[in-house]
């Protein structure tokens, strides 16, 4: 029978301890920052060579969908009631507001060196050093909103405008693309500055600090933040009945995308499972 | 319930490795970085010698279209551009330091780049992504070596020595 992934603000108290102390757990064993690792090691950039599967790519949205099935798999091996939660950042919108409360990811970050110092998740806590990071930094950091140069979180209104898309990805299927419901939830924009970061990407920059870089796995509310995004998925899927993930079949030679993207029936790495294949997740999950 | 390797799930685990395995032939930005390494050892490594020399007093910055070297927010930034090697990332081109640790970039299809501290926003230039960069480290902080080099023990091509049984 499926299992349920809820907002994070409904869960019970029992739910957030729970949760927690699953994540607390895979991380003392050391399986945590192989997640950490991985997502590190499969972020190619659409401008260099090679085959490219967890970002800037139609499979941006697969990618993360098994990423999160095989971190809710460790969790559900510690504690089997635990679920991943999923934070709706266009309803919670504060640095106070859920998911940022001392039972649950903590706060914000210190003014002086961004450290977390509230939560299950602070440094002093003791539980949750960050060994895979990008700097020699171990503690987490945040900066919500960006103190410097305050920017506002995706809003309903943004994130509807990808919803409303009824093309899955279109060529070149990078994150040059300005059409497709991917890249307008992916949020690969033109050029740099304020207005070139949208829905996805805006709040891995809105988080900052350890979320704004390769090693965001670091910072727990990164699964909050893609289990969200997973549910648009499933939202615009039930909006656009008729339209799949595309490509359905893998550019030819002649593409300068040949080889360098993951189409519908092809594997997905680094699991031996295709786009097809994590398209309806109906029978293993849903979300309330 | 937990999900078996095919996407479709299973009631029982058959502890089939690591689920984050790596299928074989798959290249990840390390090992690309290791092949650049191996293959143009003492030209790449050389900024980075240079890069760890202390500053000399009253140095100004330098730029040109292929080098920099300034001070920025009271970090020593180095970048220069090396000769793009066969079958070497796009990106790998340039080599950058903050205080002499490697700083690594990567290029998107619209020729902005991109670095590991600031992954989701790129810059129009190497020097615009390196200070960015440097916007973004903590006081005290010091950028870690990812990439190339041997880094912990997770490896594409073993499925990870680190083993993720709970």
């Amino acid at each position: 029978m499926a299992y349920v992934r809820k907002n994070a603000s409904k869960l019970t108290r029992t739910e957030r301890r729970r949760f927690v102390k699953a994540m607390l757990e895979i991380k003392r064993r050391g399986v945590y920052d192989e997640f950490v690792r991985t997502h590190i090691a499969y972020f190619g950039a659409d401008g260099e060579n090679g085959l490219r599967t967890a970002h800037m790519a139609p499979s941006f949205l697969p990618w993360h969908r098994r990423f999160l099935l095989e971190l809710e798999r460790a969790l559900r091996r510690v504690d089997s009631s635990v679920t991943v939660p999923y934070w709706d950042w266009t309803r919670d919108r504060t640095t106070r507001s859920v998911p940022w409360t001392k039972d649950l990811l903590g706060g914000n970050g210190r003014r002086s060196d961004r450290q977390v110092t509230t939560g299950p998740f602070a440094y002093s806590a003791g539980h949750w050093t960050i060994k895979e990071g990008v700097t020699d930094g171990a503690f987490l950091t945040r900066d919500l909103g960006r103190s410097r140069h305050p920017i506002k979180l995706p809003t309903a209104a943004e994130l509807k405008s990808a919803l409303d898309d009824p093309v899955y990805d279109v060529s070149p299927w990078d994150s040059t693309v300005t059409h497709g419901f991917r890249n307008r939830l992916e949020g690969w924009g033109r050029g740099s500055g304020s207005s070139s970061w949208r829905n996805h990407n805006r709040v891995h920059r809105w988080v900052g600090g350890v979320m704004l870089g390769g090693a965001s796995v670091n910072d727990p509310v990164f699964w909050l933040h893609h289990a969200f995004i997973d549910l648009q998925w499933t939202r615009w899927q039930r909006r656009h009945h008729n339209h799949r993930y595309l490509p359905a079949r893998p550019p030819g030679p002649r593409s300068a995308q040949h080889r360098r993207i993951v189409a519908r029936h092809e594997k997905l790495p680094p699991w031996d499972v295709t786009p097809d294949q994590l398209e309806d997740m109906s029978r293993v999950y849903r979300y309330v | 319930m937990v999900m078996g390797a095919s996407g479709t799930p299973t009631n029982a685990d058959q502890g089939s490795g690591s689920p984050l395995r790596d299928g074989p032939g798959a290249r990840t930005r390390r090992e690309l970085g290791r092949g650049l390494l191996g293959s143009v050892a003492a030209l790449a490594l050389a900024p980075v010698v240079a890069a760890s020399r202390p500053p000399s007093p009253g140095r100004k910055a330098r730029h040109t279209d292929t080098f920099f070297d300034e001070t920025y927010r009271g970090r020593r930034i180095r970048g220069m551009l090396l000769p793009l090697m066969a079958g070497a990332p796009a990106g790998a081109e340039w080599q950058i330091t903050v205080d002499g640790r490697p700083l690594h970039l990567m290029r998107r299809a619209d020729g902005t780049w991109l670095s590991m501290v600031d992954h989701y926003q790129s810059y129009r230039t190497p020097l615009e992504a390196t200070r960015a960069a440097v916007d973004e480290l903590g006081p005290g902080q010091r950028l870690r070596d990812l990439a190339p080099g041997p880094v912990g023990g997770w490896h594409a091509h073993t499925g990870g020595h680190y083993g993720v049984r709970a």
